[in-house]
């Protein structure tokens, strides 16, 4: 529930006084547990089981698969649909045979080279259509130092279910932007696409009807560039069952609610899926049976008190005549060519990020892009 | 009845006792007068007024004439063979007294003036303000030849504000005989006759010294006087002669005015804090709410005002206690030893006694610091029978916030406010009532629409009956109110208002009973009617959405008798035995599922649905609690107790926070949830050192603690109707060493305590669910084994003073992700052992320095500043410790409250 994370926001009083300071902490044990990242949907498409062993902290996560098991998924009827394993680690369904039913239940089964892991029936629930996606300016800050008001970007969602069939909402977003760099370079037109990281979940049982309003997915503080040219969004929306809910929320108590005063005591969440030969040892991860939609809108708008990302790039070296620069390409970047006309001179930056956008994102633009 | 007030302080001005009384020789015939009529006469004849109780001398009536004698003579030949004794000052006042002699001093010199308080007359009475000593003559002195123990027992009061003085010591040093006046400032002392001399002392009073010249059984009334500033305490202390005679193991008195010089964070003295520094009491963190006794929880102590619960003790955040420290008389806290009149908490009870109000003359204080403002004024309504106690106390945080860079916090409100009064009528000798009302309330929200507010409210009637000198019982009626409620506007279609309630009315009867001289008896009963609001969500506004949903209400009776006596065995001995007999009815109507017990309780595991009735009485927990004291008193110097107790908790906080949260809710026992009990034993050693100026005190312990809960990994406790299947069954061993030294007199004071403790747990269930670490024992979230506390107090002179604490303790045990996983981009992680690990220790300096304006008496208004730093180190203690998944790594953090020094200054005034 929201009110829950008015404590952590209630941490922000504290911070006048308070202060963090990042550690790394040294931990004697190294597990490696199983971990099961499954969802099945009722789209026509192949839905992706991956497993994988979990990693020690402090190190960039890779996740370790788990080769060479057998991997399916049977119904309600018992029916039984066999994965092929992709690629390491990934097994799918394939979406001739296989598409996930509202309303049914399934199950998973995962046999690895000794043990056997069976999840708990899960039913598919229905999803309505997301209402709407939108977004209002929000005032950061009334004015900054130069006394220009400070404007972001907040993006709601509003769904309802009619039918009251779904009760129990997920959400997660992949956000795509475009940004351009402020100098003439010939890679200066890209895009940049992100994944949510958090969990987005609602209950509306609390109603009396289905009904989300309002529900803030996205902030967009005006400290990235994601406002500067233009922006998409597109919001993913499943049905959860209430044991998926319960479990969701509980992770969310967990690792997300923490940092305040009232951190709720850390525990593992146990998983619905479990090792057949041993009940008692540990298995991360979920498997997820939800139906789902989508909805992708596009800003493009103004807003205020955005900062200028390149700042820093510009007190580059500038370099007069023709001659060679020294590093190119390597350390030492042209943001600025004024070669066809005198004076001739070039300005150059150690950052690559000035000078190429393909630095940080793509220069293809997305299939769906509207400009 | 004829009483006349008598301002006695006039009588010692002068030293010389005039004779002049001779002089007056009675020539007219009084045969058959009554004593009234007679005095009447006399003191339309002569310059004199008499002075007595109209009761003692009904009987009275005057012999025949026989001729001309002089007014005392008549007045000794009256008197002889009765109770009544007279004294003449040379004002020409005469005083009566019954049951003792007022002797007249052989003239030591004007520092020796002497003086007896009287037992019976009501007038105010004061020892000349130059002199401690006095010399009180009790019984009839025809019976000095004697022999045998008698018993004296009278009230101690406060001279300045006529409140009793509970706690104060009354010591026979020769002997090594003592005692401590009860609630009522009644004390009882047996001791043989002769000639003897008694100390009388208490925190922040001057102690009295009396010599007794004692013949038979009698009172002996003593006013104390309080040290003109109360700027002479140090942090917490206990009479020195306390803690030897004590009965019970672990048992702290904090004085108030002990706590107003305590550094403090925010320029408030604090009554929470001061406990802190109490061997064996910890709390998890800087500014959490509560406090850990013993290795209880938090919710395992009883606090207790006007007699009622508090069921939040803390304002904002915790940074604040919410009992207002200018209406504490003192405090006790029993971590062990809980006296058999006391139950319903496992850990310990914290005993607020409030300060009845001034009875003589307006007074009042003001004080003003950055955070709060507080004002208390107190006065006679009726001389001496009416008196009041009005208190309140604001914050003003909302400004600081306003001043903040942050928008966030800018935009945020914290506010809290208290409200104390009370109002006291002593309606004649025999029956005193006073009436108590308590209100606190915060409020606060965040940068958003959401509200927090949480409320107080304490409602008590007292009354005192005096049965006799020896039989007194005192009736308590009081309700206690706590609720809070979250809302939030901020979505009209999602609209909501949050609450939960408890509300409690106790009927409470205690009688304390001193037959004989080896016996105080004490017994009553406790009756508490619980009614409990688990959680409402309903709509806010008209175009919310929001379903409404109430927790159906919990109710409850809690019921207790108990009877406990305290008994000297020998000379060397004393035993406090007593037996509580509690019992809990909880009440329908109420609906729960039954569950398959081969599962762990979820909606799979529903077997089966039982419904109670309205009033239908659907469990019932009940069981005796035994407690237990010895004090053995190895000699003068020192002693040995032994202390055993049990008790019983029907009333748990529902909690999963590492420190308590203000939307924790209280739960009752019901069908699923039992009652937490817990078995202390404990033992200590008491020892007084060089000329008894340093008191030295080992106390171990030994506690088991049974039905304690916790929760399944991230459970929502909020508008959570099946708590039982989010419950795991856990009991809990502590243990402990509590090693104290203090040195409480001279200019330089000082303590030095050190405890190593542990507490530890356990899960006891056998499904896997259920299990925490497998079903090991872990350390509890207050674990701290090693802690170390020092304080000390420079009182420079009487404007000027220093007081320093600094505590250290070990890290408190956290849990730390072992592994990380991936569910789509979101970075998950898997939890150790719970509480393997532990944070950096905790350490932290505070200063004070307290400058008094003057001491004037005369002056309108005493101010006195208080300068203090705390956290002078500025160490960054840490708070607690989470993770984060950033830039594809969890990375660690510490968050830290107070990670440097925080100044406060604070302004206070008496009026």
């Amino acid at each position: 529930m929201r009110y829950l994370i008015l404590f952590i926001t209630g941490l922000s009083l504290l911070l006048v006084t308070s202060c963090i300071i990042q550690f790394i902490p040294e931990i004697e044990e190294d597990k490696a547990l199983l971990v099961v990242e499954g969802l099945i949907t009722d789209q026509y498409r192949t839905n992706t089981i991956k497993v994988s062993t979990s990693l020690p902290l402090g190190k960039i996560l890779v996740p370790k698969p788990v080769k060479g098991c057998k991997v399916s998924i049977t119904d309600k009827h018992g029916m039984k649909y066999d994965l092929k394993e992709s690629s390491p680690g990934t097994y799918i369904t394939d979406s001739t045979k296989f598409h996930g039913q509202v309303n049914d239940i399934y199950t998973l089964t995962i046999q690895t080279n000794n043990r056997t892991f069976v999840s708990n029936p899960m039913e598919m629930k229905p999803v309505p259509l997301i209402d709407s996606v939108y977004y209002e300016k929000t005032i950061i800050d009334e004015s900054n130092e130069f006394g220009i008001p400070l404007e972001g970007c907040q993006i709601y969602i509003d769904s309802h279910d009619p039918l009251k069939e779904c009760l129990y909402f997920r959400w997660n977003f992949t956000e795509t932007w475009e940004f351009h760099l402020p100098f003439s370079v010939p890679n200066r037109v890209c895009w940049k696409t992100n994944n949510s990281d958090k969990i987005f979940i609602k209950n509306t049982s609390l109603y009396n009807q289905a009904r989300v309003t309002k529900f803030p997915i996205k902030f967009i503080s005006n400290e990235t560039d994601r406002l500067k040219v233009k922006y998409s969004i597109l919001v993913t929306q499943y049905s959860l069952n209430k044991d998926e809910y319960t479990y969701w929320e509980k992770v969310k108590n967990v690792s997300e609610n923490v940092g305040g005063l009232y951190d709720v005591t850390p525990m593992s969440i146990p998983s619905n899926i479990h090792c057949f030969e041993d009940p008692d040892e540990p298995v991360l991860g979920y498997f997820s049976v939800s139906a789902l939609t989508q909805n992708r809108i596009f800003i493009q708008d103004k807003f205020l008190g955005s900062p200028n990302f390149y700042s820093q790039c510009v007190p580059g070296d500038t370099v007069f005549g023709l001659k060679p620069i020294p590093g190119l390409n390597v350390s030492v970047w042209i943001i600025e060519d004024h070669t066809f006309a005198p004076p001739i001179y070039r300005i150059t930056t150690p950052y690559r990020r000035c000078a190429d956008c393909t630095a940080e994102g793509f220069i293809r633009k997305p299939p769906f892009w509207i400009d | 009845m004829k009483i006349k007030i008598l301002i006695l302080a006039l009588l010692f001005l002068g030293n010389s006792f005039a004779k002049s009384q001779e002089k007056y020789l009675i020539t007219w015939d009084y045969k058959g007068l009554g004593f009234n009529e007679f005095v009447a006469r006399s003191e339309s004849l002569y310059p004199v007024r008499f002075f007595y109780n109209d009761e003692w001398i009904k009987d009275l009536k005057l012999g025949e004439y026989e001729g001309n004698l002089s007014l005392t003579d008549i007045l000794d030949s009256l008197f002889r063979g009765t109770t009544l004794f007279y004294y003449i000052d040379d004002s020409q006042n005469i005083v009566l007294t019954r049951n003792f002699a007022v002797k007249i001093a052989d003239a030591v010199g004007e520092e020796k003036q002497n003086y007896i308080p009287g037992n019976d007359y009501k007038g105010p009475v004061e020892e000349n303000p130059s002199a401690d000593n006095l010399v009180a003559d009790i019984g009839n002195p025809a019976d000095k030849n004697k022999s045998g123990n008698v018993i004296i027992s009278g009230y101690i009061t406060n001279k300045d504000t006529r409140e009793a003085v509970a706690g104060a010591t009354v010591y026979v040093p020769k002997l090594s005989v003592g005692t401590i006046s009860n609630e009522y400032g009644f004390y009882t002392l047996t001791i043989p006759r002769g000639s003897h001399t008694a100390r009388v002392s208490f925190i922040g009073m001057k102690e009295r010294v009396i010599d007794i010249n004692l013949f038979g059984s009698g009172e002996l009334n003593i006013e104390m006087k309080s040290t003109l500033v109360p700027l002479k305490e140090t942090i917490v202390s206990a009479d020195k002669n306390i803690t030897l005679q004590r009965f019970e193991v672990g048992v702290e008195k904090i004085n108030i005015v002990s706590f107003r010089l305590m550094p403090t964070s925010m320029g408030e003295s604090d009554i929470i804090k001061s406990i802190l520094l109490i061997p064996g009491v910890q709390s998890v963190g800087e500014g959490s709410a509560g406090f850990n006794v013993r290795g209880g929880s938090a919710d395992q102590n009883l606090i207790l005002l006007y007699g009622a619960p508090v069921y939040n003790s803390s304002h904002f955040f915790g940074f604040f206690s919410a009992v207002n420290s200018d209406i504490i008389k003192d405090a006790t806290l029993y971590k062990g030893g809980i006296p058999g009149r006391y139950g319903g908490r496992i850990s310990s009870v914290l005993d607020i006694v409030p300060r009845e109000g001034n009875r003589r003359e307006f007074a009042g204080n003001a004080g003003i610091s950055p955070i709060t403002t507080h004002v208390v004024i107190e006065g006679p309504v009726k001389k001496d029978t009416c008196f009041y106690l009005l208190a309140g106390r604001t914050t003003y945080s909302n400004w600081i916030l306003g001043l903040i860079e942050n928008p966030a916090l800018r935009n945020s409100r914290a506010a809290f406010y208290d409200i104390n009064a009370r109002v006291a009528y002593d309606i004649n000798k025999k029956n005193k009532i006073d009436l108590s009302a308590y209100y606190s309330h915060d409020s606060f929200r965040f940068n958003s629409d959401t509200v927090y507010k949480y409320r107080n409210n304490i409602v008590a009637l007292r009354w005192r009956h005096f049965f006799s000198s020896r039989f007194f019982s005192g009736l308590t009626f009081n309700n206690s109110n706590y609720n809070y409620d979250i809302s939030s506007m901020k979505v009209p279609q999602e609209a909501f208002v949050l609450s939960h309630k408890i509300n409690s009315t106790g009927l409470k009867a205690d009688i304390n009973w001193y037959p004989g001289s080896r016996n105080e008896i004490n017994f009553g009963f406790d009756l508490t009617r619980y009614e409990v609001l688990p959680g409402s969500f309903e709509a806010a506004g008209d175009s919310s959405i929001v379903h409404p949903d109430i927790i159906t209400r919990q109710r409850a009776l809690e019921s207790a008798f108990y009877i406990e006596d305290r008994y000297i065995v020998t000379d060397h001995v004393s035993v406090n035995a007593g037996i509580r007999l509690s019992s809990f009815f909880a009440f329908g109507p109420q609906t729960f599922f039954l569950y398959n017990d081969a599962f762990t309780r979820n909606i799979s595991s529903v077997t089966d649905t039982i419904s109670f009735g309205r009033s239908e009485n659907y469990r019932t927990y009940a069981g005796p609690e035994f407690r237990l004291s010895v004090n053995y008193r190895l000699n003068d110097n020192s002693s040995f107790k032994l202390n055993y107790n049990r008790t019983r908790q029907y009333l748990h906080l529902l909690s999963n926070t590492t420190s308590i949260s203000p939307s924790d809710t209280w739960k009752l026992s019901d069908y699923y949830l039992k009652p937490q009990i817990g078995d202390q034993f404990a033992a200590g050693y008491y020892r007084m050192l060089s000329k008894k100026k340093i008191e030295a005190s080992v106390e171990i312990y030994y506690k088991v603690i049974g039905n304690m809960v916790d929760f399944k990994g991230g459970t929502n406790l909020i508008m959570n109707k099946y708590i039982e299947r989010d419950l795991i069954d856990v009991e809990g061993k502590a243990y402990g060493m509590e090693l104290l030294l203090k040195k409480q007199e001279g200019r330089i004071r000082w303590s030095v305590g050190y405890t190593y403790s542990r507490i530890l747990i356990r899960s006891t269930s056998s499904l896997s669910e259920e299990k925490i670490n497998a079903g090991n024992w872990f350390p509890a979230n207050f674990d701290k084994p090693h802690d170390l506390i020092l304080t000390f107090n420079y009182l420079y002179s009487r404007r000027f003073s220093l007081s320093a604490n600094y505590t250290y303790s070990s890290g408190r045990p956290v849990t730390y992700p072992v592994a990380a996983y991936k569910i789509g981009d979101i970075v998950l992680t898997h939890f150790s052992d719970r509480n393997k690990y532990r944070i950096p220790y905790y350490s932290r300096l505070d200063l004070s320095i307290t400058i008094s304006g003057n001491l004037k008496s005369k002056k309108i208004a005493h101010p006195h500043w208080i300068f203090s730093i705390y956290n002078i180190l500025g160490r960054q203690n840490i708070y607690s410790v989470y993770f984060k998944y950033e830039k594809n790594m969890v990375k660690g953090y510490m968050l830290s409250v107070f990670g440097r020094p925080i100044p406060s200054v604070s302004f206070n005034f008496d009026f």
